[in-house]
């Protein structure tokens, strides 16, 4: 593999990352090839010890994936980090799928139930005075309150459980990536 | 599977290796690399994901040399966070590589 090519494959496998992420990764493999050409090495040499620019690609997306989702704490950056363990081969797919759509489901199911028990809060709590409620007034307007201070709860501890999946998906994906995963399989 | 623990066990100490050897200079990647590649036989290019993971780890820092030839070249240094993990994982490293050690030594 020529030099170019082995950059362009390299480029090709970062797409979608910010464009300094790629130009970094991109120098500091130019770079390499700079000092081996002046250490007397041809550019097909240096680009079989590198290794599979495909893979090497792989995991340098990984690692920026899951530094945004430590940095970020967001839905974005949750779907980037699942994506890029994903896209290491750490977890196969086919195995994790179905159970990431299950959790993925009963989250999704615990944010509506959040979101509706907040809404009847606000709706006994609003329009429950006026309505002649059983034990007056006050206790329509407390009762409502006490229903959207759940409801607020429920979605608190669903983001948190949320939070604390993906970490833990990260952790393993990490683990999976640096000690098990070919990080120096044999190059061929 | 004899190369199978083998590569296993240098997964494990490569950060280690790279730790150890900023520990006594500062040095550019293609330096780490080919050394590592020389010792412990790894693959080049492992090195570029490692050391941006070190990197975001807070373990190691980079600056530029300007060089007379080409581009500034980029040089890790480690941090002080890098130099407490890497005494810390040496010893831990120290205490186990000895207890396998004994073992063997008792097995012989």
């Amino acid at each position: 593999m020529t030099r170019a090519e082995f950059v362009t494959r390299l480029k090709r496998g970062l797409a979608g990352l910010p464009a300094t992420t790629i130009a970094d990764a991109a120098a500091d493999y130019e770079a390499h090839f700079d000092d081996a050409l002046a250490a007397g090495r041809t550019e097909a040499e240096t680009a079989a010890a590198l290794g599979d620019p495909d893979r090497l690609a792989r995991e340098l997306r990984a690692e920026a994936g899951l530094k945004r989702w430590e940095e970020t704490k967001n839905p974005s950056a949750a779907a980037g980090a699942v994506f890029a363990v994903l896209g290491l081969g750490a977890i196969d797919i086919l195995i994790l799928l179905p159970i990431l759509m299950g959790v993925i489901g009963a989250l999704f199911g615990f944010f509506m139930a959040g979101i509706g028990i907040f809404v009847a809060g606000g709706f006994v709590f609003s329009a429950g005075p006026f309505m002649d409620p059983p034990g007056g007034p006050a206790f329509a307007i407390l009762g409502g309150i006490g229903l959207m201070a759940a409801a607020t709860a429920l979605s608190a501890v669903t983001g948190l459980v949320t939070v604390g999946l993906v970490n833990l998906l990260v952790w393993y994906g990490r683990l999976h990536y640096r000690l098990l995963k070919p990080a120096i399989e044999p190059q061929a | 599977m004899p190369e199978a623990i083998e590569t296993q066990l240098k997964k494990g100490v490569l950060a280690l290796c790279v730790l150890a050897l900023l520990s006594k200079a500062d040095s550019y990647a293609y330096e780490i690399a080919s050394q590592l590649a020389k010792d412990i036989d790894m693959g080049e290019g492992t090195i570029y994901p490692l050391m941006r993971r070190l990197q975001s780890d807070g373990l190691v820092e980079t600056y530029l040399v300007e060089s007379t030839s080409g581009p500034p070249r980029k040089y890790y240094r480690l941090t002080t966070a890098g130099r407490e993990s890497f005494a810390a994982q040496k010893s831990e490293w120290e205490a186990f590589a000895k207890a396998v050690n004994d073992i063997l030594g008792a097995a012989a």
